[in-house]
Parts: structure tokens; C-alpha cells; sequence
């Protein structure tokens, strides 16, 4: 373990600060095309002040500059989720994480770039040109992963001091695994999804990207309020039940899945897990071998809720109200054109639409028992595997969860974030939508059961990284899982983890 | 979607342009849709036409007008149609299902608190005022469910008999179209709030006779009440545009859901008119269905009677035929008529060798034939599926409880009252009930406790008895005294000057026999010419001022007064002895009456005078 540690402390840079050498080394200024919209420069300064000014609660945010994922609406930028189809929609209304960070003093610094509704896992999928990784492979661009992955390169390369994201089934997660930073999916329910762009809303979450455990942490708790306008904000009371049945830090019970040792685990990415999990053991926590028999299943599950989820939230953009609407008819009688059909043809990309028709598929009468009701039932199976192997009960279903203690359970779940280092986008492009859905292996999971999961970047070795070039990735990411509820021992683990290196 | 929908402004959200510029109004595009929708029956049915509202005497009216010519026509005047017809309604059994939607009486939507649209209200409400962000499907919102909405579709669901269930769910009904704009509808698909009610009809509801098959009530199942969404207002202008008030988007709306278990299109008009005065008794609904608060779709099928149908199977119910759906009826006429021509077509149909398609069929006013809309290949697959956003709706018995004991009482345990505890016949309480909104029923009420507490002891000791004798008398005076009265005069129930308390007065004064009938009827005419309840004219001054007040005469003033009478007509006298002409009887009593001194003879006694008398003379 040591060799390891030395080995990265030798390197004296830290990811981030890696990716920032990187772009700086190939006199590269723009923004990787992470951005999407900044304030105006002209008006910019004086909302700057002004949001100073607005700042009502004193916090360790005051002064930072935050970018925001652009399918969190924002009043003074525009919001348009990556899609045409919300080309220059400018929202009426702050979204309530966005008031938060403004209360706290926060500057709003730019909107950031991202799958299309956050639709994809390279963001790629974008209408406003695929974002790029600051690493590359024998020249060609990596993967930056998504679908927050505008987000995670401006944070690494430092247009930013953190970014929120949003986390449906691994798109916080990934790409900060993907793209050397720290990304943080709270438990379902407690930062408000008020002003969020519905993608598929029982998964959906706002996640903090960040260059540090400590700096997501400070992110995270300025944003973990109750909200009334979000019906799914967790309530008070269960606020406070979860908050006295935080489990301590100190010695953890580390749960290792046997069903996440598979076959599509690439060799760099099982040896620095190994590698992560001797040293936890070194450090005095202790290792277990749990079972979460229903992770290959969740995947499928994943990939037909979430569209079908989708073509539920996505109905309502029709270019009445707002957004782009085509130039000509959008309806014709005789060519028996349905209703919207040429708008939203023209407004939505290919994945969205693909994502459309299979959910409007599976919820069709003649499908919808054979793939959303058996979907359902999978994530219920999901939810019951993750009960099973922790400590904590599950505060959603036990009032009462003092003496439910499970001696046998573990604290945290430790898996690495990704099966494999960032493909190329020349790789993503060849590969079936299927095979790329495949990325999202280890991350869906903890969406389905609601759970909270951080993805933490662990360097790799001197000889993980043979054969790597030097703009090539340093780190992988290790994702740590939590019981639901149980958000403050998520990032507790992962700053253990992250000391391991740092 | 007449052309006097004008007055609606179009339609005023903020459309965001590019950039940060501030919103502009944006104006709906052309489009040429309008056809498209209309081939597919998309547009919903408040845009029809709507009727001019109908008061219900005019309803009870049509409708007694109709009963004479079905009896006419059951009588056997010969007229061949109607022969062809019952011959083959003897063959072919309809049947037909119900969903009404009506909207529920609350302060604001179901999922936002943006106020409801009054209706009613005189003055227009400016168009697209009454929207909250979630109303317009603006991206990044999210509905909030309004608890208090639940309220009048809680006393709906009990005031007809459901079971309140105590878990319910939310679902998504997805279909595209601009007076929907989030893309979906929310209703309650699979689990609904309530379930298997029952709404209890009797022939004075207007089911007809074959119906009820001889029994006094006919009961037609309520499969389930669901609370929804109710559209926005489109309002077409022109063959390509449309302006669209999201006012009414979002408000909520109870669907009521009855079994196949309706089998004439009366009944089935009865069923829709029973439910609305229900649901108005209750409070839970402000209109009715002439206004557009309420609006029903109705599923019809016929089988050969003794068959199995197609042995289709609907809510349960087997062994029926094929059914159709007709969509957007928005009158008890509309309703009965499109059930009728649907009939008579399967009817036709299957007797020309045909077979019925299950397919959605719409109906317009004054047509004689409904008109296919779209056939199963149309369909919209509506991809049912539970909001995620929205928390199951929990509803504890003790608020069911609540709701119940203070529900108000219902029209037909109103009418069972009248019947058992005031002696009222079935038709006259159904009449007390329909005029007035029903304020004569308060009216008696009120007067049958004033000649109650009058009369006090006198009435002896068995007080069921006592109110019903009262009340059948009070009931008479009310309905067909004060009523004869209304009518010649023309005057409205509102301004009427006759108080409760005065046709207690006068009822009390007559079970005591201290005034005629004849000076009652006098007395309630004086009383009804007074300009105002303020002239303090009462029963009591009136009958001492006119010394009206019966002073019995003696056995012997009664022997006279007929003796008299008797001689002065031996012509009459004969008539009754010699030919047998009983009735004539009666004439010496009007005589004896107007004879005597006002207010002084009885006219049950003077009979049994006379009687007496003219048996013993001797007819030569």
C-alpha cells in the first residue's frame, strides 16, 4: 500500500490537478465545451454583487463560484437540458437548490453541459457539441462520462470551485469517476427537485460534483433542507429520525458484493479496487463478502423504467408553450402525421427519442406487464438485497429503527464506480446503445433503491497506468454505498478513502 | 365552439426567446390541425355547443310530457312504427353503462393552488389568469396535491354508497393535445379513492315501469369514483386556429363509474339526473349538466334477449353483446336520444346479418344517428402508469366517519321522510322536492311543528301518528291550496307572503274544527293578496275580525235549517227518493251551508241531517 501512496504522493498532483496541467500543457483555453451559457460578462460582475449582496446565511460557500448542470432551471440563465427542443428557454423561476447556493452566497457561474434531458453516460448526446475530457488516449478524446459531464470537467479543470449535477442512474458518479473528481448522489428526497428537468423522476436527484469529499460534503449540507414545492422532498420528521441513526465513524463494516467481480471488469480497475480495499484493511476496517443477487437484473430494470419514465416527462414539450416549434405545419391529416410528431422529431436527438419509444413501448397495454411491472418488481428485489446487507435498517420502512440493528450488516458497500477506464469517444461512438448502457452497471443500483453513493477518484499505480500515455486518466473511481438515509457515513467512508491517497 | 367564444383572449404565457431578453407574449401559431382532431374526436366536449340551462319543472314537465305519449303509444293507437319497435325491443335487450364526470366544488385545482373557475360567475374571468407553473407544464415543476378538494368527492363517494378506500393511487393517462399540457392527465386508474356504490331509483325518478318489473325501486351499481384533472378550455376560431385558457386546466373532476346494469335509455337519463341532484344535495358538485359542470360518455350494447351476446364481458357483468362508446353527452336529452339511435343501430345492424365493432362513436344534438369517431385501430393507448411524484392518498375512517354523520340528507331519504313521518304520497314529496330547490320542504317542516306545538296535548299521546295526520294536512294546503293559488296568480314561490307559521295556524284551526274548510280557503286567499309578511294581519285576526270561528249549532238548529230546505224543494226531494239519485244528497248540504251563518255548519253533520230527514218523509 504504501508503494502506492508514495508513488502518488511523488507525482505531487492531485487529479484535478493533473487534468489542469493537461489542458494548460496544450495551451487550450476553451472550456471543453463543458459550458453551456455564462452570465453575461457586462451584467455578470454587477450579479455577482448583487448576489453577495442577496447572500441571507453565512457558510463556507460565500464567494465560491458554482456552475449548475443546465436541466436545473435558472432564472437569469438560460435552461435548455442540452435539447433543442428547449433551444433559449429562459425559466421563470430559480430551482430551489439554485436559491439555496445564491442564499448562501454562492456565485451561479455558469450553466454546464450534459446528455441531452441527461440521456447518456459520455455526454456526448448533447445539442450543444459532446463535451470533452481534458484526458485523451494516443490522441483521441476520452470519454468526460455523463450525463453530468460537463459538470465534472469544469470542476477538474478549475472553471469552477464545484458543480451540481443531477443523478439518475450513475450521471454524477460516473463522470467524476471518468473525469478524475469527486461526485456525490444524496439519498432520494433530500435536496429538492424543485426546478430539476424531470428525466425520470422516481430516480432522478441533485448530485454535487467537487475537488474534495470535504468541499461536496459543504455543498451537499447547505442544500439538505426540506422543500415543500417538491412532494417528494423527505419530510422533517424523517430528516430528523435518519439524522440520530447515522452511524459513527471510526472502524467500518466494508461490504464487498461478489455479483460486482464481473467478467467485463477491467484489469487496472479490479487491481486499484484491490488495491483500495487492502489498504482500508490495513487502515483497521474490516472487509466483508455480502451478496446483492439482483445486480444484473437491475440494469435491465434501470433501462426500462427510467425510459419509461421518460416518455412520460418528456411529453410535455410540444412547442406550444415554450421552446422550439418547427417553422411549418405540425400536423398533417393527410399524411396521417400525429399530433407534435414533426416539432418534437425535429427537437429531440436520437437518444432521447430512442428513450421515448422504448418507454412509450413498455407502457403500452400489450407490453407494459412484461417489462414495467416486472421492472418494478425488480427494483422492489434491489431495494430488498441492499436492506438485507446493511446495518441500518431502512428508515422508510421502519419507524422505529433503534433496535433493528443488524449485527451481521456492514456500514458501506465499496465498488469501483466504472467496470473500465473512460473509453474513447471514437470507442463510444462504435458502440451499440445497448453496450454503452452497459457503463451504468455498478451506479444503477443505488438509483433504484434510492441510496446515497459517491464516487471517490483513487490514482492508479505505477503499474495499473503501464501503457497509458501521460494525457491519459491517473485515477479510477471507487464508489461508496450507503443505507438510504445514511448520507453523512457515505462521505465520511469516502473521505477515509480519499486519505488513503491524499 | 361557437363563434361567440370570441371574447377569450389567446393565450398569455411568457414564451422565453432566445438568449436572456425578457419573455414576449407569444400568440398561438396557425395550425391545421383542427381536422385532424376532429376525425380522431380529440377535442374534448365542453367546446360543444351547450345548452341553454333547463330549469327542473321544465324537466319534470318533458318528462310527464313524454310519459303520456309513451302510454299513448303503449295503448295501442296503432301507429305502425311503434308496433315494428316494440316488436323488436321484445327481441333485443339493451344495455348500458354510465361515466359522468362532474366538477367538484372546491376553492382551487387539484394539484396547484391557483384558484377554481367559478362558474356561473357573471363576469368573464380574464383567460389564462387563474394558472399556476405547474397548470402549464413549465419544465422543472412538480403538481402539490390540494387535500381540501378531497373533500366534496369524499361526501360524493358516500352520499352514493361507496366503499372509501383507504389507500388510492395517482396515474398518468398519457395523450397528446394542446388543451393538456403537461402531456398527460392524472387520475386515479388503477386504484381508485372509492368503489362499489349504489344508486337506488324509484319510478318517480322517471324509471319506467317495464324497469322495475313491478318492484318500487330499481338499484344500479356504482363500480368505482375516481378524482382527476379536468382540461383546458379551447376555443376554436376559424378552421385553423385555436385559443386555449388554461383556467380550467387542472381543476378537479370526479369520474363516476356505473355498471352495465341500466337497460332503457329513461333509465339511463334517470341515472344521470338522480347522480346530479345527488352530488348537488351533497355539495360536492356547483352545476349541473346544462352548464358543462358535468358531462357523461355512455357504453351501449344489445343482446338477443335470452342469449349470451357476444358473451362480452364488462365491469364483471357477462354475457353481453358487443358494446360502443359514445363520448361528450352534455344534456339528460342528449344522453337518452344518442342511447335511443345507438340502439335502434346495432339493432339494425345485427338483423341485416351485421356485426358490431367496439369502437368510439360521438353523438350531436337533434341527430337522429350517432356517428363513428374512431374504430379499436384508432384507439389512443393511453400508457397508464403511477406518478412517482405523487404520494399514494391515504383517507382515515374517522374522516369518512366526520363527513357521514354531517353529510346533508340526500334527495331520497328526503322523499322516504316525507313519505313515513308526514303521510305525504310518493308523487306529492317527489314534488315537494323538485320545486323550489326544494324549499317547501323546509316550509312544511316548519309548519307542521307550529300546529304540532299549538295543538300541543289535544293531539293525544301517539306522536308519530299525529305528525303524519298534520302533515298530510299541511302537505295538501302547501302543495294544491298555496299552490292553486301561486298558479292563478302567477306569483313565484320567493315572493309569496304566506308564512309557515301561517298555514300552521291555519291547519291547527282546522283539525279543531274551528273553522270551515271554506273559511280557511278564504283566509289563506286574504293572506296571500297581503303585500308583505310585515302587515300584521294573522290567521287569528283574520278569523275574529270576520267572526269566521265555527259555532256548532244544536241538533235542533241543524233539523231546522234542513226542514226549511227540504220543503222548499220537494223537486229535489223526489229526485233522491223517487229515482234514487244519492248525490243529490249533497246538494241539500251546499244549500244547508250557504244558509247558514257563516262558518257555522259542518258539512258532515248537515249530511247525516239530512239523510235522517228526507228518509222519513213520505213521497206521494
Amino acid at each position: 500500500m504504501l508503494s502506492a501512496r508514495s508513488c502518488w504522493r511523488n507525482a505531487s498532483k492531485t487529479p484535478y490537478r493533473h487534468a489542469r496541467y493537461i489542458v494548460a500543457a496544450e495551451g487550450r483555453h476553451d472550456s471543453l465545451d463543458a459550458i453551456i451559457s455564462f452570465p453575461d460578462t457586462q451584467s455578470g460582475e454587477g450579479a455577482e454583487e448583487e448576489q453577495h449582496g442577496q447572500a441571507t446565511i453565512s457558510s463556507g460557500l460565500a464567494g465560491k463560484s458554482i456552475a449548475v448542470k443546465d436541466n436545473i432551471v435558472t432564472k437569469d440563465l438560460p435552461t435548455t437540458a442540452a435539447s433543442r427542443i428547449l433551444a433559449g428557454y429562459a425559466s421563470p423561476f430559480d430551482a430551489t437548490v439554485v436559491k439555496l447556493l445564491r442564499q448562501h452566497g454562492a456565485a451561479i457561474s455558469s450553466k454546464t453541459n450534459l446528455d441531452e434531458f441527461g440521456m447518456g453516460s459520455h455526454s456526448q448526446n448533447t445539442n450543444a457539441g459532446p463535451v470533452l475530457s481534458p484526458y485523451s488516449r494516443n490522441g483521441l478524446p476520452l470519454s468526460p462520462g455523463g450525463s453530468s459531464g460537463g459538470s465534472a470537467v469544469a470542476v477538474a479543470t478549475e472553471q469552477c470551485w464545484a458543480a451540481l449535477g443531477t443523478d439518475t442512474g450513475g450521471s454524477v458518479r460516473l463522470p467524476a469517476a471518468y473525469s478524475g473528481v469527486v461526485g456525490f448522489k444524496p439519498s432520494y428526497g433530500l435536496l429538492s427537485r424543485w426546478g430539476v428537468i424531470q428525466y425520470a423522476n422516481s430516480l432522478d436527484t441533485v448530485g454535487v460534483l467537487a475537488q474534495s469529499v470535504e468541499d461536496a460534503r459543504q455543498v451537499f449540507r447547505s442544500l439538505d433542507v426540506f422543500d415543500a414545492e417538491d412532494p417528494t422532498s423527505l419530510p422533517v420528521s424523517v430528516r430528523q429520525r435518519m439524522r440520530l441513526q447515522n452511524s459513527g465513524s471510526g472502524q467500518l463494516r466494508i461490504g464487498v458484493p461478489k455479483e460486482y467481480n464481473i467478467q467485463e471488469l477491467s484489469s487496472s480497475v479490479r487491481s486499484a479496487y484491490a488495491r483500495t480495499l487492502n489498504a482500508l484493511l490495513a487502515a483497521g476496517h474490516t472487509l466483508h463478502q455480502i451478496s446483492l443477487p439482483s445486480t444484473r437484473r437491475a440494469l435491465s430494470a434501470y433501462y426500462v423504467l427510467a425510459p419509461a419514465e421518460a416518455s412520460s416527462n418528456l411529453a410535455k414539450y410540444d412547442g406550444i408553450r415554450y421552446g422550439y416549434r418547427t417553422s411549418g405545419p405540425d400536423a398533417l391529416p393527410k399524411d396521417n402525421l400525429p399530433l407534435y410528431a414533426q416539432t418534437r422529431g425535429e427537437g429531440f436527438g436520437e437518444e432521447v427519442k430512442r428513450r421515448i419509444l422504448l418507454g412509450a413501448y413498455t407502457l403500452s397495454s400489450e407490453a407494459i406487464d412484461n417489462y414495467f411491472i416486472q421492472a418494478q418488481k425488480v427494483r422492489r428485489l434491489v431495494q430488498q438485497d441492499f436492506d438485507r446487507v446493511f446495518a441500518q435498517s431502512n428508515p422508510l420502512l421502519h419507524a422505529d429503527t433503534s433496535n433493528s440493528l443488524n449485527a451481521e450488516g456492514v456500514d458501506i458497500i465499496l465498488t469501483p464506480t466504472a467496470p473500465t477506464l473512460p473509453p474513447t469517444v471514437e470507442e463510444v461512438k462504435r458502440q451499440s446503445p445497448v453496450e454503452s448502457y452497459m457503463n451504468d452497471v455498478f451506479t444503477v443500483p443505488a438509483s433504484l433503491a434510492g441510496l446515497p453513493a459517491i464516487s471517490v477518484s483513487v490514482p492508479l499505480s505505477g503499474q495499473e497506468r503501464e501503457g497509458l500515455d501521460e494525457h491519459d486518466v491517473n485515477s479510477v473511481g471507487m464508489q461508496v454505498i450507503g443505507q438510504f438515509g445514511d448520507d453523512e457515513s457515505v462521505l465520511a467512508a469516502a473521505k477515509v478513502v480519499e486519505d488513503l491517497y491524499y | 365552439m361557437s363563434v361567440s367564444r370570441l371574447r377569450y383572449a389567446p393565450l398569455h404565457l411568457s414564451r422565453p426567446s432566445t438568449g436572456h431578453l425578457p419573455a414576449t407574449p407569444r400568440y398561438p401559431r396557425a395550425c391545421i390541425v383542427a381536422k385532424w382532431l376532429q376525425s380522431r374526436n380529440l377535442t374534448t366536449g365542453h367546446h360543444l355547443a351547450r345548452e341553454e340551462a333547463i330549469p327542473l319543472r321544465k324537466h319534470l314537465k318533458d318528462e310527464a310530457k313524454r310519459k303520456k305519449t309513451e302510454s299513448k303509444a303503449l295503448g295501442g293507437s296503432g301507429v305502425a312504427k311503434n308496433q315494428k319497435i316494440d316488436a323488436r325491443l321484445k327481441k333485443w335487450e339493451l344495455t348500458v353503462g354510465i361515466e359522468i364526470h362532474a366538477e367538484l366544488n372546491t376553492a382551487c385545482k387539484l394539484f396547484s393552488n391557483a384558484p377554481a373557475e367559478a362558474r356561473g360567475v357573471q363576469h368573464a374571468i380574464t383567460p389564462n389568469s387563474r394558472v399556476a407553473l405547474f397548470d402549464a407544464a413549465i419544465p422543472g415543476t412538480q403538481p402539490a396535491f390540494q387535500v381540501a378538494t378531497l373533500l366534496p368527492a369524499l361526501r360524493a363517494a358516500i352520499a352514493l354508497g361507496c366503499e372509501v378506500q383507504r389507500t388510492s393511487y395517482w396515474d398518468r393517462k398519457h395523450y397528446f393535445h394542446w388543451d393538456q399540457p403537461n402531456g398527460y392527465q392524472i387520475t386515479q386508474y388503477y386504484r381508485p379513492f372509492a368503489k362499489d356504490g349504489l344508486l337506488v331509483l324509484r319510478a318517480s325518478d322517471g324509471v319506467p315501469a317495464s324497469d322495475l318489473n313491478g318492484a318500487e325501486t330499481l338499484a344500479i351499481g356504482i363500480k368505482q369514483i375516481q378524482m382527476e384533472q379536468d382540461t383546458a378550455k379551447t376555443t376554436n376560431l376559424g378552421s385553423s386556429m385555436y385559443h386555449i385558457d388554461l383556467n380550467r386546466a387542472g381543476m378537479p373532476l370526479v369520474e363516476i363509474i356505473t355498471l352495465p346494469h341500466i337497460h332503457s335509455p329513461q333509465t339511463a337519463a334517470a341515472v344521470v339526473r338522480k347522480i346530479q341532484s345527488i352530488l348537488k344535495a351533497v355539495d360536492a358538485c356547483v352545476t349541473g349538466l346544462e352548464l358543462g359542470g358535468l358531462r357523461a360518455d355512455v357504453n351501449v350494447s344489445v343482446r338477443q334477449r335470452g342469449t349470451d351476446g357476444t358473451r362480452a364481458s364488462y365491469s364483471g357483468v357477462g354475457g353481453l353483446g358487443q358494446r360502443t362508446e359514445i363520448k361528450n353527452l352534455s344534456s339528460f336529452k342528449a344522453v337518452e336520444d344518442a342511447i335511443i339511435a345507438e340502439r335502434d343501430r346495432q339493432i339494425d345492424l345485427l338483423e341485416g346479418g351485421g356485426v358490431i365493432a367496439g369502437e368510439t362513436r360521438g353523438w350531436t344534438l337533434g341527430a337522429t344517428e350517432t356517428t363513428r369517431l374512431r374504430g379499436k385501430e384508432g384507439e389512443v393507448d393511453y400508457r397508464y402508469m403511477p406518478d412517482a411524484d405523487l404520494h399514494p392518498l391515504v383517507i382515515g375512517k374517522d374522516l369518512v366517519e366526520h363527513l357521514r354523520q354531517r353529510l346533508p340528507a340526500l334527495p331520497g331519504e328526503v322523499e322516504a321522510e316525507l313519505e313515513q313521518s308526514y303521510g305525504l304520497t310518493q308523487k306529492d314529496a317527489k314534488t315537494f322536492l323538485d320545486l323550489d330547490d326544494g324549499d317547501r320542504v323546509d316550509y312544511l317542516e316548519a309548519a307542521v311543528a307550529h300546529t304540532l306545538s299549538k295543538l300541543g296535548k289535544s293531539l293525544g299521546s301517539n306522536e308519530y301518528e299525529n305528525q303524519r295526520k298534520v302533515g298530510k294536512l299541511a302537505g295538501n294546503w302547501i302543495l294544491h291550496e298555496l299552490g292553486g293559488l301561486l298558479a292563478t296568480q302567477q306569483r313565484s314561490w320567493a315572493d309569496m307572503a304566506v308564512t309557515s307559521q301561517d298555514i300552521g295556524d291555519i291547519v291547527a284551526l282546522l283539525h279543531e274544527k274551528q273553522i270551515t274548510m271554506r273559511v280557511a280557503k278564504q283566509i289563506l286567499a286574504d293572506l296571500f293578496e297581503r303585500e308583505s309578511i310585515t302587515e300584521t294581519s294573522t290567521v287569528e285576526q283574520l278569523v275574529n275580525a270576520g267572526n269566521l270561528r265555527l259555532r256548532p249549532l244544536t241538533e235542533h238548529e241543524y233539523e231546522e235549517l234542513a226542514q226549511g230546505i227540504i220543503d222548499d224543494s220537494p223537486d229535489m226531494v223526489k229526485a233522491v227518493k223517487g229515482k234514487g239519485q244519492k248525490g243529490k244528497i249533497m246538494w241539500f248540504v251546499g244549500q244547508m251551508v250557504r244558509r247558514g251563518e257563516e262558518g257555522t255548519v259542518e258539512p258532515e253533520k248537515a249530511k247525516k241531517v239530512v239523510e235522517r230527514l228526507i228518509g222519513s218523509v213520505e213521497v206521494s
